[in-house]
């Protein structure tokens, strides 16, 4: 569903990111594990349109959405969370939802009133149904974070880019949130693809594939357990093996 | 948890009150059309520039610019057409025609340009657009140049002279009236729909509301066309026709800009009744202070300001709408 091809990604001098090949499928989990400064965000925000690449391409549905700014993206299937939670503050976690659902795959389809069903439909499978009216700034933490998640999924995405979605939180709130992800994700048949940067359990939790970067280029691109077990990512994470 | 149709559009019953009320006001006490006329054009410019600057969060200095090339195109067109045979009350109705397509030309011109910024860079870009059309109208002579254009012979001509008078003391009034209510139905029009949750996005965020498929460009310029397409019809209803002139400096003064900023923020922003709720505070409070203290309205208009941007940054109707939410007076505010 999607791919891409050779993407490159300059900041001036710095490669953010390198020639990177990956394939997405329909329906499937894919962390994109990295330390700090790999280029996880960058390769997000490429297929999310928030930066175009500098080489190489990006295919959604065969596709080449390579140079499609970030709003065309979303009505094709591509839906986004964001690392720190943007909802729309003043407006209520029902509205925010919403909004979701208007602009999304379904925006021709439906109108304001069908958007507050299907928002009310995503709200109660969430679990946000006590703060449905409540502006979505004050919220807490992690019920922004639901919020967001609420939004993405009422645009009734193909593929749902996560990025760094349970950064900061409780483990227990995190078991929960994998869980609820990988049950709606699969009913709906979208494609995941979750960024982490610490938090493992969360990629051990999910994943069926995992994507691992180092210094802007893939490294790794395997089933979890065996990624997890590659010699390569042990060194990214934890540096060479001491000398005897 | 469906809306029906017409309650959605309960928030306008408050705000036709109003107006109504005025309107009583001004026809039945003695004396009082003067300072109702005033209110009213208040609510409007406040009301027409909420469109903009309350669903987008932008702030333009380069509003009256709008109101002053509306104002233009009412002079305009009774300045050039009043003698066409027959033409009568078709000429200011022609010169409110011209006043929307002035005002939309020139909002498109500036929003292609500005609107590409965000932020504090937006107003500030704005801040030159009244000052550079008015000496573009004095410099090159344009539209009678730095003279303006005084026509009440000529609409007196077009309409006779007892209608003519009648046009500019009553009717320009009740024009604007009218501009100002039909303004509240763009705005809840606009909020109900779309336009006005794409809108609220991109006031909050607008890189997550572009990621969430909203094109922000398009949806600022359609804010922004509207707001200034009223604008121009508020020149010329309450600018042109009811003085039956038209002068450079002062159209194109940037302390009605500041005026309309103040009522917005005052009532506010991005409601639907805060507007007419600053507009009144703003308009009595004005009048009351050039009665007691003249001079002084301005001083003591600062402070307030800025209280309210401390205080209580939603301004009035916002602070009554996030109390009455969700009680029985809630779906009457918007």
């Amino acid at each position: 569903m999607l791919k891409l091809n050779d993407v490159t990604k300059r900041f001036g001098g710095l490669i953010a990111v390198n020639r990177v090949s990956l394939e997405i499928k329909r329906g499937e989990f894919v962390g994109i594990v990295g330390p700090n400064g790999s280029g996880k965000t960058t390769l997000f925000n490429v297929i999310s349109g928030v930066y175009y690449p500098d080489g190489g391409k990006v295919l959604f549905e065969d596709r080449d959405i390579s140079f499609f700014p970030p709003y065309k993206r979303a009505p094709l299937g591509i839906g986004r969370t964001f690392q720190i939670p943007r909802p729309f503050g003043s407006a209520t976690v029902r509205e925010n939802v919403a909004v979701g659902a208007m602009f999304g795959t379904m925006r021709d389809k439906v109108g304001v009133d069908e958007s507050m069903v299907i928002a009310d439909e995503v709200i109660e499978r969430v679990g946000l149904q006590e703060h449905r009216n409540k502006p979505a700034g004050t919220l807490t933490p992690v019920e922004k974070k639901l919020t967001e998640i609420a939004r993405a999924l009422a645009m009734k995405p193909k593929l749902l880019l996560m990025d760094e979605a349970m950064a900061g939180m409780h483990p227990n709130d995190i078991d929960q949130m994998v869980s609820l992800v990988k049950t709606l994700a699969k009913e709906q048949n979208i494609a995941v693809v979750a960024m982490v940067e610490h938090i493992m359990r969360a990629v051990v939790g999910m994943a069926e594939k995992v994507i691992v970067l180092h210094q802007g280029a893939k490294i790794v691109d395997a089933p979890t357990q065996k990624a997890l077990r590659d010699p390569k990512v042990i060194e990214v994470y934890l540096g060479h093996p001491l000398e005897r | 948890m469906k809306e029906s149709k017409i309650t959605k559009y309960y928030p306008l019953i408050p705000v036709c009150a109003t107006y109504l009320a005025l309107f009583i006001i001004g026809e039945s006490v003695p004396g009082m059309w003067q300072l109702v006329a005033m209110l009213a054009f208040y609510c409007a410019i406040g009301q027409a520039f909420n469109i903009f600057l309350g669903m987008t969060g932008y702030v333009d200095f380069g509003y009256v610019a709008f109101m002053g090339v509306g104002a233009y195109g009412m002079a305009l067109s009774v300045e050039r057409l009043h003698m066409v045979e027959g033409i009568g009350m078709g000429v200011v109705f022609l010169g409110l025609l011209l006043a929307v397509v002035l005002a939309t030309l020139l909002s498109l011109a500036v929003g292609a340009v500005a609107l590409r910024l965000r932020g504090a860079y937006f107003a500030i870009a704005t801040i030159g657009v009244n000052e550079g059309f008015r000496y573009l109208i004095e410099g090159a002579k344009l539209w009678g140049g730095s003279e303006g254009i005084v026509f009440y012979g000529q609409l007196a001509k077009a309409l006779g002279s007892e209608t003519a008078s009648q046009v500019s003391t009553f009717w320009a009034d009740v024009f604007v009236f009218l501009i100002a209510f039909m303004a509240a139905c763009i705005t809840i029009v606009y909020m109900r729909s779309k336009i006005g949750y794409a809108l609220t996005a991109l006031r909050e965020d607008e890189d997550a509301a572009k990621v969430m498929g909203i094109n922000v460009t398009k949806y600022k310029i359609i804010a922004f066309i509207t707001s200034a397409s009223v604008a121009g019809l508020i020149g010329a209803a309450g600018w042109a026709l009811k003085l039956t002139n038209v002068f450079p400096p002062q159209v194109f003064e940037i302390h009605y800009t500041v005026e309309c900023i103040i009522i917005v923020l005052l009532g506010g922003a991005g409601t639907l009744l805060g507007p007419p709720v600053g507009a009144l505070v703003y308009g009595l409070a004005k009048y009351w202070l050039s009665v007691i203290i003249p001079g002084f309205q301005l001083f003591i208009f600062a402070p307030i300001i800025l209280v309210v941007i401390v205080v209580f940054p939603e301004g009035i109707m916002g602070l009554v709408k996030k109390r009455w939410r969700g009680t029985g007076l809630g779906k009457f505010i918007e």
